[in-house]
């Protein structure tokens, strides 16, 4: 008797060490059927589509998304999507998802940032989506959005965004030093890398050396790398285009001269610069002139941070865009379905939705999904989760159709008056998706350490150049590395 | 009669059982795995891998990005542990004396003990944000006159190793004291009182009563930190860019494994080639650790001058 209990309390522990580590990986499939929309062909219209139900999981990097989820769930209610965000500040959701694609835990659909949607679309982790690409005719979504999404005439992943880039520039510093803040005139003083370094030096030399014109060398990256004439990579080898050598000497003379601040991107100083908060250790206020942002920078990041944390200082209407330089992308989020997940219907009718769906498209750029709209969806949605009107859509129909309504929103208020949409319709078309491939994340990444070194002085050019190649060599075993510019 | 003795152990064995399975599942499989794996070219983006030898280690030794990590755990270890155990020893020998007699020693051992509390990460986010360049350090330095101009401390290969070693080290001192302290204590008390007795010093009672005793606990803290050391890698990779930067100074060979493991297609046969070898480096360190500080009167016979002492104190401890 005795023996036995003993024994069987060791089955009880032992089945309760065993139930631990097996039961969540189970139970979300379990519930999921895709039978329902089996008989539904690309129906893109508004009418909710049969019965869609089960739950869905979708992964991203930002809350962004997660209002096209509520919304999602808005058209079909008996549709659950459970939202996960991780953010990405040193490449944690990349490695997240990497590691969980392929596994029971592996959402069925995952958002893809522009600097590694390409290492997704190349692998074959992604469902093929090629059944969606009648919609993108339709809807005029532009070409490079889909280029990006392609690889080998294989379509696998859609973009809600098109991301061109900006200049924007603060009205009131241009009419001190430069005389005027019309667009056309501003436009052309720094038409060229040229003329824009002689437009640098006179607002450095108007502000007495408290001026600088950019917070960082570090966001004219985007600029140069968009008009390189060759991808990373060709043929197995690593090409160093000398777009890339022009950047790492002008960040240098920018940095040399004292025409930027010296912050690093998206931290404190940096975003300071935007509310016209920045001081330097002294306690000496600094202004920035200009900041390089594409679409998506206006409304999440250059207008929520003009306004200082304690209110006490707002820079909202002073702010212009034009081209810049260099026309140029940033960013951009694409969707794709992963291959082999259960609710694979499921799946594609979100990237359809996200992506591919003029009312949800409408809506999303126009400021429908306000807070109270997702809460009367679903009650649950977080305070602050909305969308504000604004965002760039990779649809050139919708774009058409709405942009005179930005003719007096929030954000022309912010510009001073200037329909932001308008400007960001006309670069759109001259965006080349061709660039992009599936290692430019971890290529780019391993340039930022060696050239902060360089800028600041602790390197020499050669030496910063050695290093990023061992850097990258490091990541990449198989990579031909071609001779550094400068040894 | 065999059955009966094999039943009557078995009941020991169930009782093991969860521990066992536990371990190896969770312990052996994962290290088995990670070494088949260090000869494969496999990555996450491919369903398929290839065996490829000794490839993956061939390659780590190519270059001097892998020596470079491990002399910067090495070095970062050092700089931390000498003094964290310094000061473990000073603190806990001040707090269990008999002589100072100092009061509240709990309120100042848990004290020195909060910082171990503290997340890794929110650590290493709040010194990334005081070291800004335009931090708040900055600010203050400049506005007192003690640098001229701002600083790119982030930026400086010693000032970001020192910042490592300063939060390894202030983090984990109060937890090696607090582990010293019991070892003390657990020291009978008449031992101290006879050297009194006989005219012993303080420094005289620390050599030959205190360390001595110790030494289990200390190569228990010894071989602890090691491996802890060895596997630095939450405060190095969020203090800067993830990378090790700057100049990849920090970069320590778990830092190097994830940034493999992490690389635009999830090399990860190579950074298991990275994990074989720390795994290996610990190893032989730690069982070096074991055979240097082992017991050596085990081994002599010959009793020494203070051997009496000695051997009534090691049958006291156990």
């Amino acid at each position: 008797m005795k023996r036995l209990s003993y024994i069987l309390s060791v089955l009880v522990a032992l089945s309760m060490l065993l139930a631990a580590c097996g039961t969540p990986v189970t139970e979300a499939p379990a519930q999921a059927t895709d039978a329902p929309a089996a008989t539904d062909a690309p129906a893109a219209t508004d009418a909710p589509v049969a019965e869609l139900e089960g739950t869905l999981n979708v992964w991203a990097f930002t809350n962004e998304m997660k209002t096209m989820a509520v919304a999602f769930q808005g058209r079909h209610p008996k549709v659950n999507v459970v939202y996960t965000m991780i953010p990405m500040t040193n490449g944690e959701y990349q490695t997240k998802v990497k590691a969980a694609a392929g596994t029971a835990d592996s959402p069925d659909v995952v958002a893809l940032e522009a600097a590694f949607v390409k290492e997704w679309v190349e692998s074959d982790l992604l469902a093929d989506l090629n059944e969606l690409l009648p919609l993108t005719e339709e809807l005029q979504t532009y070409p490079a959005v889909v280029e990006v999404g392609t690889y080998d005439g294989v379509t696998k992943a859609y973009s809600y965004q098109a991301t061109p880039g900006a200049f924007f520039f603060r009205r009131s510093i241009a009419k001190e030093c430069l005389g005027t803040d019309d667009l056309v005139e501003v436009q052309a003083m720094v038409a060229d890398m040229d003329k824009f370094t002689e437009t640098a030096a006179k607002i450095k030399e108007c502000g007495t050396g408290d001026y600088f014109t950019v917070g960082t060398g570090g966001e004219m990256f985007l600029p140069f790398l968009s008009n390189r004439s060759e991808p990373w990579i060709v043929d197995g080898s690593l090409v160093i285009d000398p777009k890339i050598v022009e950047y790492v000497q002008f960040a240098k003379m920018m940095r040399d001269n004292g025409y930027e601040s010296g912050a690093t991107q998206w931290t404190e100083g940096w975003f300071a610069g935007m509310n016209d908060t920045l001081k330097d250790a002294d306690g000496t206020p600094k202004k920035v002139f200009s900041y390089f942002l594409p679409t998506w920078g206006l409304p999440y990041v250059l207008s929520p941070n003009a306004k200082s944390a304690d209110g006490t200082s707002d820079t909202t209407g002073d702010w212009a865009m034009i081209n810049g330089p260099l026309s140029y992308q940033w960013g951009g989020t694409w969707v794709g379905a992963l291959e082999g997940s259960p609710n694979s219907e499921l799946a594609k009718e979100f990237v359809k939705f996200v992506a591919l769906d003029e009312e949800n498209l409408t809506n999303w750029a126009t400021g429908v999904y306000t807070n109270e709209y997702l809460k009367a969806i679903d009650p649950t949605t977080p305070d602050d989760q909305a969308q504000a009107a604004g965002d760039f859509v990779s649809s050139q129909v919708v774009v058409e159709k709405i942009t005179s309504s930005f003719d007096d929103s929030t954000l022309a208020t912010f510009l001073g008056g200037e329909n932001s949409y308008g400007a960001f319709a006309a670069a759109a078309p001259s965006v080349n998706g061709a660039l992009l491939t599936g290692s430019d994340d971890a290529i780019q990444r391993a340039l930022n350490d060696p050239l902060a070194a360089y800028l600041s002085g602790t390197m020499t050019e050669a030496e910063m150049w050695a290093a990023w190649l061992d850097a990258v060599r490091n990541e990449f075993p198989d990579l031909v590395i071609p001779a550094a510019p400068v040894e | 009669m065999n059955l009966a003795k094999l039943k009557r152990n078995s009941t020991g064995y169930l009782f093991l059982a969860p521990f066992i399975i536990g371990f190896l599942i969770f312990g052996l499989y994962p290290v088995i795995n990670t070494l088949t794996l260090s000869f494969t070219d496999a990555t996450l983006m491919s369903k398929s891998s290839h065996f490829v030898g000794l490839a993956n280690f061939k390659r780590l030794f190519a270059d001097d990005v892998f020596m470079r990590a491990v002399g910067n755990t090495w070095l970062i270890w050092i700089l931390n542990f000498i003094p964290q155990i310094g000061i473990a020893l000073l603190l806990s020998v001040l707090f269990t004396s008999a002589r100072l007699k100092i009061k509240a020693v709990g309120v100042w051992r848990a004290i020195y003990f909060l910082p171990n509390l503290l997340m890794p990460a929110a650590v290493a986010a709040l010194f990334n944000a005081l070291f800004a360049y335009y931090g708040p350090v900055n600010q203050f330095m400049v506005r007192a006159d003690f640098l001229s101009e701002a600083m790119r401390f982030l930026e400086s290969i010693w000032v970001t190793r020192g910042l490592v070693v300063f939060i390894q080290w202030w983090t984990w001192f109060g937890q090696t004291m607090i582990i010293l302290m019991a070892g003390m204590t657990s020291i009978p008390l008449p031992l101290y009182e006879a050297a009194m007795v006989d005219g012993a010093s303080v420094w005289q009672m620390f050599t030959r009563i205190t360390l001595p005793l110790l030494k289990p606990i200390l190569i228990f803290i010894f071989v602890t930190s090691l491996v802890g050391g060895m596997q630095m890698f939450d405060i190095p990779f969020l203090l800067t860019d993830g990378r090790g930067s700057p100049l990849s100074s920090i970069q320590t060979n778990n830092i190097l494994m994830y940034m493999k493991f992490a690389s635009s297609k999830g090399h990860i046969g190579a950074a298991s080639s990275v994990g074989v070898l720390i795994f290996f480096m610990t190893s032989i360190c730690a069982l070096g650790i074991f055979y240097f500080l082992r017991d050596k009167d085990m081994d002599v016979t010959k009793p020494a001058k203070k051997s009496l002492f000695k051997k009534n104190t090691t049958r006291s401890q156990s």
